[in-house]
């Protein structure tokens, strides 16, 4: 207990301490970035300026808290550096935001299963806007085509490449479905994944240590892991990001839709509705009476997929 | 026997230990979510979105009482105004036979033998506008109002949002798609193709 | 011998000395065990350089090997309770003699345990995150946080007991009584408690029907039961073969009673999940028949499972019907048999098919790949290499000790 406390005061001290270096170097920042050297941490030793801020940044970045722990002064700060990294690693100039919830938001979704083609536009504008990586083909998003008769997406064809839509065939789409009830951040052992109080159920991809526990856990094979680390090409990096959604992941941590969260706090629609050419996907705020995702779910007749498991999914599926 | 009877409590106890988790996240699982959205009555205001540059109408129709826009038709229409080659003039002047004459148009909008000709849609005296079975008439922007008049179900699903779709925004103003925006009137069904991508794995 | 009572320092030289002193065969067996753990640590880096996708798991079956031997060897590690249970409660005189055996394999056991789950995880380096303190704990939420505290308790429990114990007789005295038997007792019920809780783990996931099954923890006890004890005797006949310390032909016999009453009880309650699974065939009973007899073409599992389920019958039956009377080559065969079959069975026939089909139906067959196997190996070697140096200083102290008593 007593080495406990000493090794928390430890940490405490040093975190202090990085505090003020870590102030100085936002101080800097600005003027580091155009000097293109800084030489903050370590400097010497044989290596690049830019190497050892690059050390240095991925040091801190290693002793950062959850992102629920963080107070917005930190949540910036950690944006900063990594907003910096993915500069001196890839060369690439992101914005990534750390945007929070709005008030008497909680979003939801519907899916319209007798206008689906199958076209899978939805699949890859989620492919594209959210960084996902190409070399293992990670998709959040599947869709199955379904004889008719059963309603069931387990029973459909997932790995279909023909001319869409076939005759007497129709199409149904699975992706994370935000349950209310999630066994997902039951099962994680260190809080890496949550739900968001406007309803997105989001990962800290630095706080993940990789056990997939969540993956097992989740009935709708919502969650992806990244086996390697992803890749994507530098000029097909979508650099409008956020902290919780499309930043890039690394290797051994998992990850997930978002509902896109960098577009849907800026009130946009999740690329996959933008991008669906037959309007089979229905997102809005569920608290609000006057949304098209309440007009769904009043109007007509949906149901939810596993509904027996109690997992309250966010996500309902209708017939015209 | 006093031991093994202590000894079995304690094993009792050990296997418990675990179901302690339970109760706890148990009571704690949401069952509430439709309770809380169906007590979410109350009209929310609208959150402020960036503008689109899109050219958009106020919709003539109201959208759960209030109003909503829809995407503007006419500047999509690369030959309108229509009135400048249909004029009162018995025989244009034909120059570029396929453009003038519409042959690029495959009509297939009906069927057997309720499929559509020209005139049931656009209006046969004014060809900038279009008309309606009781012969109203009705502008381009507006031509929901016109598909509306059979495919009433559909509009009523449009009107709600279970139709449709929205443009770019689930927040802000309502904008939403025309029905011209997503179906090429003269032949409104979607068209089979490739799909855009396919999913893995497709080896086993 | 100086009848002076020793220091600390002496006992961890002459431990060192006990456990790495020996002949040339002796040598050349931890020269081996060396040679596969460090093929393994390099296999390692390898993985930890590139990610997981040096094994052969995939967002289908998200794990595999590692996870499977984890699984197994909880059960190894728990088994060391059907020594301890009647050695202390029963005052059995020769399960007394060798309950420190059986703890020196739990402790490899639990070893390899922890080794197994941390080559698994995709960020070994954000394990403080789990670090209650330091990290975030979710605890009582996550069965997973359970499972740490119980793991990590047991592996306290039966390294710090037994090395009290020994350090007394080293130092020729009786251990007190109090200082250690309430530990003993605790033990007991901890060695369920980590059974549960790892059956739990599984169990309490709606979304696998296969593991989703009250049934899964008792099994994992009975199955453990069978399969530790296993361990144990091929562990004592290895000493009594290669060693002067005494070990009766009692325990043995001992032995045998329990590990054929567990492996019944084993076999029954597979009985009734097979039965369960295939008279009333329902959409959550694929991947039961993915495990026996395959499915939409993919059978991967199928030879392993009849292995399986062979080698624990043979092993039962060997076991049940002794015509050797404790032969120790003949108990060895037993041994082997049923704890390889329960190995399989526990291991791979346990974790693959809950992961298979997919949650969307898909069936996507897994393969360990060489890296992971390699990895798996250093592991395994790693957890005798632990056992082997526990055990043989722990005998020797034993064995003075009894000499300077009688």
């Amino acid at each position: 207990m007593d080495s406990k406390r000493k090794k928390e005061g430890v940490m405490k001290r040093e975190h202090g301490a990085k505090k003020s270096s870590r102030r100085s170097f936002m101080k800097n920042l600005s003027i580091a970035a155009a000097a293109g050297s800084a030489g903050l941490v370590t400097g010497g030793c044989g290596l690049s300026a830019e190497k050892s801020e690059e050390m240095g940044l991925a040091w801190e970045e290693y002793f950062k808290k959850n992102y629920r722990l963080m107070s917005q002064e930190e949540k910036d700060e950690t944006v900063a550096r990594l907003e910096r990294l993915a500069k001196l690693r890839d060369g690439v100039d992101i914005q990534m935001a750390s945007q929070e919830p709005h008030e008497k938001v909680l979003y939801g979704y519907a899916f319209n299963i007798s206008r689906c083609k199958g076209y899978m536009d939805c699949v890859e504008a989620c492919v594209k806007e959210n960084n996902l990586d190409r070399k293992t083909k990670t998709q959040y998003i599947r869709l199955f085509e379904m004889d008719p008769g059963k309603l069931d997406p387990t029973s459909g064809e997932g790995k279909y490449f023909h001319e869409v839509p076939v005759e007497n065939k129709f199409y149904m789409g699975v992706q994370c479905f935000h349950c209310e009830n999630a066994p997902c951040i039951k099962a994680c052992p260190t809080k890496a994944t949550w739900q968001e109080p406007d309803g997105i159920v989001v990962v800290d991809y630095d706080w993940c240590i990789g056990c997939r526990y969540c993956m097992a856990a989740c009935p709708y094979w919502g969650r992806r892991f990244n086996w390697g680390k992803p890749e994507v090409p530098k000029e097909e990096i979508n650099t409008k990001q956020h902290y919780l959604g499309n930043r890039m992941r690394m290797k051994g941590v998992m990850e997930k839709c978002t509902f896109c969260i960098q577009r849907t706090r800026q009130g946009k629609l999740p690329a996959c509705a933008d991008a669906c050419p037959t309007g089979s996907r229905v997102f809005g705020n569920l608290l609000d009476p006057e949304s098209e995702i309440r007009f769904v779910l009043k109007h007509k007749k949906v149901f939810r997929f596993k509904e027996d498991l109690g997992t309250e999914p966010k996500f309902w599926y209708f017939m015209d | 026997m006093k031991k093994i009877l202590f000894i079995y409590r304690l094993f009792l106890l050990g296997a418990a230990a675990p179901l302690l988790a339970w109760p706890g996240s148990v009571l704690a699982s949401g069952t509430g979510l439709m309770e809380r959205i169906n007590h979410a009555d109350e009209p929310l205001p609208l959150l402020p979105v960036q503008e689109l540059p899109l050219k958009t109408v106020l919709a003539k129709d109201s959208y759960q009482g209030g109003d909503f826009r829809v995407l503007a038709r006419k500047g999509a229409i690369s030959r309108y105004r229509c009135s400048v080659c249909h004029t009162d003039k018995a025989a244009p002047q034909v120059k570029d036979g396929v453009l003038f004459s519409h042959a690029d148009i495959e009509l297939n909008h009906g069927r057997g033998v309720e499929k559509l000709a020209c005139i049931e849609c656009h209006d046969e005296k004014n060809r900038d506008l279009l008309s309606d079975a009781q012969g109203q008439k009705i502008d381009f922007d507006h031509s929901y109002q016109l598909c509306g008049q059979c495919h009433f179900r559909q509009k009523r699903d449009w009107l709600g949002g279970a139709h449709g779709k929205r443009e770019g925004f689930w927040a802000g103003e309502r904008l939403i798609h025309n029905c011209t925006s997503c179906h090429n009137p003269h032949s409104p069904a979607f068209k089979s193709k490739l799909p855009e991508t396919y999913s893995l794995p497709l080896d086993d | 011998m100086t009848t002076d009572r020793k220091k600390g320092s002496d006992f961890i030289k002459d431990c060192l000395r006990w456990s790495l002193a020996g002949g040339t065969g002796f040598k050349i067996f931890l020269a081996a065990l060396l040679l596969v753990m460090g093929a393994g640590l390099i296999a390692y880096l390898h993985q930890f350089q590139t990610g997981l996708v040096t094994t052969g798991m995939s967002n289908v079956v998200s794990w595999g090997l590692y996870i499977s031997n984890f699984t197994f060897f909880v059960g190894v590690a728990a088994a060391a309770v059907m020594l301890i249970l009647p050695a202390y409660v029963f005052k059995d005189k020769d399960l007394h003699e060798v309950v420190i055996i059986g703890e020196c394999v739990a402790v490899g056991a639990l070893i390899m345990c922890l080794t197994f789950i941390t080559v698994d995880m995709g960020g070994p380096l954000k394990v403080w995150h789990m670090m209650p303190g330091i990290g975030l704990f979710n605890w009582p939420s996550s069965i997973l946080t359970w499972d740490v505290l119980v793991l990590n308790g047991y592996l306290a429990l039966n390294s710090l007991v037994p090395l009290y114990i020994l350090y007394c007789n080293y130092q020729k005295r009786e251990p007190v009584a109090w200082k250690y038997k309430p530990f003993v007792f605790l033990s007991i019920f901890w060695a369920v408690s980590i059974h549960m809780t790892t059956a739990f783990l599984y169990q309490g996931l709606p979304a696998r029907p296969f593991w989703n099954n009250p049934l899964l923890g008792p099994r994992f006890l009975a199955s453990a039961f069978a399969a530790g004890p296993a361990v144990i005797m091929m562990v004592l006949i290895v000493i009594k073969e290669k060693s002067s310390y005494p070990v009766d032909s009692a325990i043995f016999s001992k032995l045998k009673r329990i590990i054929v009453i567990s492996a019944i009880i084993n076999l029954l309650m597979l009985l009734s999940e097979v039965f369960k699974e295939f008279y009333a065939f329902t959409h959550h009973s694929l991947s039961a028949q993915y495990l026996f007899f395959g499915l939409d073409g993919h059978d991967a599992l199928v030879p392993w499972i009849w292995t399986a389920i062979s080698l624990n019958i043979l092993g039962t039956l060997l076991f049940a019907f002794d015509p050797t009377k404790g032969n120790p080559r003949y108990l060895m065969v037993a041994a082997i048999s049923l704890f390889t079959g329960i190995w399989i069975e526990k291991g791979f026939g346990l974790i693959i098919p809950g992961f298979v089909p997919s949650p969307m139906g898909e069936v996507v067959d897994y393969a360990p790949s060489l890296n992971e196997i390699l990895i798996t190996t250093g592991v395994l070697a790693s957890g005798i290499l632990v056992v082997t140096l526990l055990i043989r200083p722990a005998l020797a102290i034993l064995s003075q000790y009894k000499e300077a008593d009688g």
